[in-house]
């Protein structure tokens, strides 16, 4: 072989080797002390003909959860996501619609029908009126219904987006898009984009933890909040209220905390003996990882327990320790965001209020869930406020669509309690704190709130601007998968300029 | 020295070697530009973002030579072979002015780059295929070649032992690196047990191997664990992933999916050493085999691990259709190790794939029988061995009285239900609707259309459904909802609201026909209460042999096999010729928009169908597996070699294109994927001893300084493999260690210990119900896998919830995993079944017990430092339960005779030696 054979095979060995090593682990264990190593690589790495320069990848195996930059400053550091599983009614809390109650009980318009397809409704329905009243709130001057008496006291801390539309009307799909930018199982969901970003500032914490509440998963479960292509470390770590706050975090029984500590120590000093006769570093990043699970252990049913916290807390959210509830997870959210967990989910279940059955007839079990909501998240608002947590800490709370101005008619025939069915041109989203505008409100719907008419968004562009305030371009932050570069707004999203502050 | 140099016969010699000197550079200089090497890291990288498969800017793409020498839309030629003066591209790359320069609004390239291109263009703009697109070679191994004219050969290195290790020798010297000495035999063995077997070897092997001193100890040992049966379920575990096997449907509702008998299918091919051609054969296109028998078809099954969507008001032609896309994605990452989905809205932007062929690729997998439907059609159904007798007989009767192709129908009828109509297929609805979008439902006054029905030489119709409400008329119309009425048929509720198949004669009729179905029912009082619902439509003709003797017992026996309820599997067939579906292009990809029709068809740039092949599954399965196909074997041989070796020898086992990683030892792939197809016969067993048996497999794992600081990764293997064990791994040697393992083998998944409220799905009333006793303790690969809920632990350790094809699984290292084996029950219940066995063993001798123990996990003699802070956890322990005797009972679990504080203790220090990186290290 030549000289010249000899380089040019090195020079398409290095590159191929560069380019292969971008998307392996193997090479960020090399580069893991430079964080940002593989970023230059990004230009290298081109796939589908989309732009890659600057997407960060810095997925270390052995600190796969190391606090990491984002690609430009972002005004927020952690996430908390309040979503209502179900998809909560807009017309009954944000969005005032006094025409709906003049056509109330009247056939619906074929014009409103034509072209569109219902989960449930058949035929004709009937419009239904706003089963709430409404009144305007604060500087902003909001319009909040008064099923939500203790929120409409910080309405001047939120955005409102009032016209988010999806194109997924049912619960699974539409959970999915709004979580994972797919309707489809397979991507990783925004949590673990986010952690895979960033990283945690609390290594004795998972980095992305969830919290579910009102007895049931999310129709979509847990794939809404899985890491799909990305690695599995990524996935949320779902906390429970019940049991072992996390899988398999409390020792078993008869094992206490030091003897716990004396059989980690004694794993981790054979191991040590291991690494003198190996040198295998992999193995120095074992004994790393149980020394965390061992704080882990401890710091875990730490936050998880509200016990300790001061009455007047309690009495502020609403909360009753020792009974999973909605209001118990808002309380952990706010610590396990104050520990420094990068991404809090929470998802509450039962607000698909078909009327179907008293529990999800919008007069009746709808009111019962506002109940649960309005106390702890205004809360949660306030008391992120006042430990100065809010500048950096972004809220949002949804649904995965919204509900139609229509009382459903399932099978053509009215339903035994009033209900609507799930709609998807027109819904109501909040956001609040981490460098959103305060007292605002974007996008309008039509007078009886069943399309958007301006400033319409799709949950692309929710997820562009949560990924925007956490210092990352949507467009950019991509991963390799199947040959070609992912993205979490896939080739969706538009960044909500008109929100952020 | 001068005088040497005045010396006449060394001038000639320094003439001589002075002249070779110019002829290396000479020839050096000269050496034409090599496209793969030079040329298309250049395209890649700075040109084919704009002009190659996704853009094509001014009309020029650099993805084929034809497009990059064809046309451009400024009429200029962009390459011009033999001219880089006329050739626009050369006088782009080299402007000045950034609006005109080429790569548009970026970096210019560099001096060499310019360079490389315009000698490139001067030596006739050669194109070349990128290798993993060539077919396999005969290769050598670069053995030591004979010297002085062929009279001596230099003498093998030592450390060599078989054809693998020259390969990796050759590099090493190159690289100047050494290899290792060999593993001891006690690492070995474990090593090569779970390599070959999942899990720690069996008592009586691997004393056999102890206390073998012959040379020929190791390969005996390999072959015992080659012929395990064990073998073939740790190696159906890691097909799994490609198959994307999971006991449910996926999606929202995941309901449950009987497929496990695929499994069994993998667990026996292995075992029996199918060869890998037939093994891909049989799952590609099993039931397009001449008389295809029940294996065959269970194969198949391969492909109907795609999801099925049952959430209501879902398309379930979009589900099919995404089911198809998902069988064309995974044979080409799984078994052809190339990215394809990317082509699925566009060309491939840097490998030879158009848009175009993906949809011909995918035209192979779309004229199949499923739809999407609730209960996952077609099913194969398992009869007893009696009543498969029965079947024989009722055939063979028909056979012989009938034609032999009218036998094959009733057989294959009575086997799959198939080829039937789902009733899903029915449109134009009229006071009938799909109920939850997957049958067919009458209420009063309904109509519903069946479309495009051949009933040529029909005159019977066999149909499944459930009556809800007596005294309903179905009426079938030829041609319109008023038309000739074909027959008239009384549906009465059936028994509690079941589905019940039912047959019928219909008046005769010739051709293809829309059938138009109506249903009256006086007892249906509200316009939206149904009366009944169908599930498929058979249209076929009455059993021949009316008049021979014995019709009538035929008759009973076909009808009874028709009705069993039996278990089934989701098997994979083609839609007869009258229903056949055509395929199309999707214009970007999305399904709604259909652009021209195609025709099966491979990519033109690797080879064509092998002629005679048939233009459908089958002929595809001929072509994967012909041995010209450069991307089967190899994609085989480097999977098991990353099995083996921790890596891949193509590091991205998922992509062999252009953007994956080069090999790190190219002719050694080659050389193995053709001894693999040629001289092994696509053995696998075979092609996994030729690795086992290298010296390069059986090395020493320590990281040795040189190694860490020249190769960290272990790329030039200098070293053996040294890996954290997969999440099957680590539980089956837990459990075996521990004397739990039930070593049962085959049948339904099983349901071991979680914890509750894993499973919380909102529609689905299923639940984790747990195993009953040893099945709590079956091996990794028959644990239920539920996609929405993945069995905890095993996801833990970087399992995949396998909704699509995963062909490499990332290695992640994470405090949660710790907690897996520190806390979960099931390890917990490993410890105490190990402590006491090491109490028995050795009673009243701690340093014995956990000696003994360690030497049950490793093999070898533990190290007194080793055994010396075990046994100070153990006195930690004991003093610990000494005091507080009520924990005793706690960590023991039960009230039993190990209910004491020694035994207490004992199982603290099992707990934590089953959590010892070299536990769960392949060292």
């Amino acid at each position: 072989m030549t000289q010249k054979e000899l380089r040019n095979q090195q020079l398409l060995q290095e590159a191929n080797e560069r380019t292969a090593q971008f998307f392996t682990r193997r090479h960020f264990l090399k580069e893991s002390a430079m964080g940002f190593g593989a970023l230059a690589l990004g230009s290298l790495i081109g796939g589908c003909g989309f732009d890659t320069a600057g997407s960060v990848s810095t997925f270390d195996p052995a600190h796969p959860l190391a606090p990491k930059l984002p690609m430009f400053p972002g005004k927020a550091k952690s996430v908390i996501y309040l979503h209502m599983a179900g998809a909560p009614s807009q017309l009954e809390l944000f969005d005032f619609k006094p025409d709906l109650m003049k056509l109330n009980g009247q056939d619906c318009p074929q014009s409103l029908l034509e072209g569109k397809r219902f989960a449930f409704i058949r035929g004709v329905p009937k419009m239904l009126g706003p089963q709430a009243s409404f009144k305007q709130y604060g500087q902003s001057r909001a319009w909040i219904s008064e099923l939500l008496p203790h929120f409409s006291t910080i309405v001047d801390e939120v955005s409102f987006l009032k016209a988010v539309t999806t194109d997924q009307f049912n619960h699974a799909p539409a959970q999915l898009l709004m979580h994972s930018g797919s309707p489809r199982l397979g991507r990783p969901s925004l949590g673990s984009w986010v952690t895979y970003g960033l990283g945690s500032e609390n290594q004795n914490l998972p980095g992305f933890v969830v919290l579910t509440s009102g007895g049931k998963f999310p129709d979509a479960g847990k794939s809404v909040w899985g890491s799909g292509f990305l690695p599995s470390v990524y996935q949320g770590v779902q906390c429970r209220s019940e049991g072992d706050p996390v899988l398999f975090i409390k020792d078993p029984q008869g094992m206490d905390r030091d003897l716990r500590k004396a059989s980690i120590d004694a794993i981790n000093a054979v191991n040590e003996q291991e690494y003198s006769e190996y040198h295998d570093p992999e193995i120095l990043s074992r004994i790393s990882q149980y020394e965390m699970a061992y704080r882990m252990q401890i710091s875990v049913p730490g936050v998880m327990n509200i016990n300790d916290e001061p009455d007047y807390i309690h009495e502020m959210y609403g909360t009753e320790p020792n009974k999973a509830s909605l209001a118990n997870n808002i309380l952990l959210a706010r610590k396990l965001v104050e520990k420094g967990v990068r991404f809090v989910q929470l998802f509450d279940w039962g607000w698909d209020s078909h009327g179907s059955d008293a529990n999800l007839a919008i007069d009746i079990g709808f009111i019962n869930k506002c109940r649960q909501v309005d106390k702890p998240m205004t809360a949660l608002i306030l008391d992120l406020k006042q430990r100065g947590l809010l500048e950096d800490t972004l809220v949002v709370w949804g649904g995965e669509f919204g509900r139609t101005p229509m009382q459903e008619n399932r099978e053509g025939k009215q339903n035994p309690f009033k209900g609507r069915d799930h709609h998807v041109d027109a819904f109501t989203i909040w956001m609040a704190g981490g460098g959103i505008k305060k007292g605002f409100c974007h996008g309008e719907t039509d007078e009886i709130g069943y399309s958007a008419i301006s400033g319409k968004v799709t949950p692309y562009d929710i997820q562009a601007t949560i990924l925007n305030q956490l210092g990352f371009d949507h467009e950019k932050f991509t991963y390799q998968f199947q040959g070609r570069p992912y993205r979490l707004t896939d080739v969706h999203g538009k960044l909500i300029d008109e929100i952020i502050a | 020295m001068l005088p040497f140099l005045l010396h006449k016969k060394w001038w000639v010699l320094a003439l001589l070697m002075g002249m070779a000197v110019l002829f290396f550079i000479f020839s050096a200089r000269n050496q034409p530009v090599d496209f793969n090497a030079e040329v298309k890291p250049i395209f890649n990288k700075k040109c084919i973002t704009c002009h190659g498969g996704v853009r094509r800017k001014s009309g020029f793409s650099l993805l084929f030579r034809a497009e990059a020498l064809g046309q451009t839309e400024s009429g200029k030629p962009a390459i011009v072979p033999g001219h880089p003066e006329k050739s626009e591209m050369m006088r782009r790359i080299g402007l000045q002015d950034p609006e005109e320069r080429m790569p548009y609004k970026h970096e210019p390239l560099t001096k060499e780059e310019i360079s490389i291109l315009k000698r490139w263009i001067k030596e006739g703009a050669k194109w070349g295929d990128h290798w993993a697109y060539l077919p396999v070679k005969p290769t050598e191994p670069p053995k030591p070649k004979p010297i002085f004219f062929g009279l001596i050969t230099p003498k093998k290195p030592a450390w060599i032992k078989n054809d693998v290790d020259y390969f990796i020798w050759d590099k090493l010297q190159q690289e100047k690196i050494q290899p290792s000495e060999p593993a001891d035999k006690a690492t070995l063995l474990r090593r090569v047990s779970l390599d070959i077997t999942g899990m720690p070897p069996e008592e009586n092997i691997a004393n056999a191997f102890l206390t073998d001193g012959s040379d020929q100890a190791y390969e005996k040992l390999v072959d015992a664990l080659l012929s395990s049966p064990h073998y073939g379920e740790r190696w159906a575990a890691m097909w799994m992933d490609i198959a994307r096997y999971a006991d449910t449907k996926g999606y929202e509702r995941d309901g449950d999916r009987s497929i496990w008998r695929y499994r069994d299918w993998l667990i026996q091919a292995f075992n029996e050493d199918r060869g890998y051609d037939r093994f891909l054969i049989d799952q590609l296109a099993g039931d397009l085999l001449p008389d295809p028998s029940d294996d065959q078809f269970i194969a198949t099954a391969f492909h109907r691990n795609t999801m099925t969507n049952d959430e209501g008001g879902t398309e379930n032609e979009e589900f099919r259709t995404a089911a198809v896309l998902d069988r064309v994605n995974a044979t080409w990452e799984g078994l052809m190790g190339t990215t394809f989905s990317c082509v699925q809205c566009h060309s491939h932007p840097y490998d030879p794939f158009t848009h175009d062929e993906y949809y011909k690729f995918m035209a192979f997998f779309n004229d199949t029988r499923d739809e999407d439907s609730y209960a996952d059609y077609p099913l194969l159904r398992h009869y007893s061995t009696q009543d498969s007798l029965s079947l024989n007989h009722v055939v063979s009767w028909i056979g012989k009285h009938g034609s032999k192709d009218q036998a094959k129908e009733v057989a294959l009828f009575l086997k799959t239900w198939q080829p039937a109509i789902n009733s899903l297929d029915a449109d134009q609805f009229r006071n009938s609707e799909l109920a939850d979008t997957k049958w067919l439902i009458f209420r009063n006054h309904a109509v519903a259309r069946l479309k495009h029905v051949d009933l040529d030489q029909k005159n019977r119709l066999i149909f499944r459904y459930a009556g809800f409400v007596k005294g309903g008329d179905w009426i079938i119309h030829l041609d319109k909802p008023d038309g000739l009425i074909l027959n008239r048929i009384r549906l009465d509720t059936t028994k509690d609201y079941n589905w019940v198949i039912r047959q019928t004669d219909i008046q005769p009729a010739v051709g293809i026909h829309d059938l138009y179905f109506t249903y009256e029912n006086p007892h249906l009082k509200k316009p939206d209460e149904s009366g009944c619902q169908f599930d498929w439509f058979y249209f076929t003709r009455s059993l021949e042999g009316k008049r021979e003797p014995g019709y009538d017992s035929i008759q009973k026996t076909y009808w009874r096999l028709l009705t069993a309820e039996v278990p089934t599997t989701p098997i994979m067939m083609d839609n007869p010729a009258d229903m056949h579906r055509s395929s199309h292009v999707f214009e970007r990809g999305n399904w709604l928009v259909q652009g021209k029709e195609v025709k099966p068809d491979v990519p033109h740039s690797l080879l064509p169908l092998p002629p005679k092949a048939p233009r459908n599954r089958l002929g595809l399965a001929l072509w994967m597996t012909s041995k010209q196909n450069p991307l089967i074997a190899r994609t085989l041989v480097n999977r098991l070699w990353e099995q083996l070796f921790g890596s891949g020898l193509v590091e991205t086992l998922e992509d062999f294109g252009t953007q994956g990683a080069a090999p790190t030892h190219p002719e050694l792939l080659d050389w193995l994927a053709w001894q693999f197809m040629n001289e092994d016969q696509w053995s696998i067993k075979k092609l996994l001893k030729e690795m086992l048996m290298s010296a390069t497999y059986r090395q020493d794992s320590k990281v040795r300084a040189d190694l860490l600081e020249k190769d960290p990764f272990n790329k030039s293997y200098a070293r053996g493999p040294r890996v954290r064990l997969s999440a099957e791994q680590i539980r089956d040697q837990s459990l075996m260690v521990s004397g739990l393992l039930s070593e049962r083998m085959y049948g339904p998944s099983v349901m071991p210990y979680q914890p509750k409220g894993i499973w919380l799905s909102p529609w689905n009333g299923e639940d984790w119900k747990m195993s009953a006793q040893e099945n709590q303790y079956r091996r990794a690969v028959y644990t239920y896998w539920k996609r929405t809920a993945p069995y905890p632990s095993m996801i833990t350790f970087d399992g995949v919830a396998r909704e699509v094809c995963t062909a490499r699984r990332i290695r992640t290292n994470t405090p949660l995993q710790a907690l897996v084996t520190l806390n979960d029950s099931t390890y917990l219940n490993a410890a105490r079944g190990f402590a006491f066995d090491m109490q028995k063993a050795a009673p009243n001798d701690l340093a014995k017990q956990i000696s003994n123990g360690y030497k049950k996990m490793m093999y070898k003699t533990i190290s007194p430092e080793k055994l010396l802070i075990l046994e100070k956890l153990y006195k930690e322990a004991y003093d610990r339960f000494e005091k507080e005797k009520d924990k005793t009972c706690e960590i023991i679990g039960e009230m039993n005779q190990y209910n004491n504080p020694g035994t207490a203790a004992l199982v603290v220090v099992a707990n934590a030696m089953l959590n010892l990186d070299e536990w769960i290290t392949k060292n």
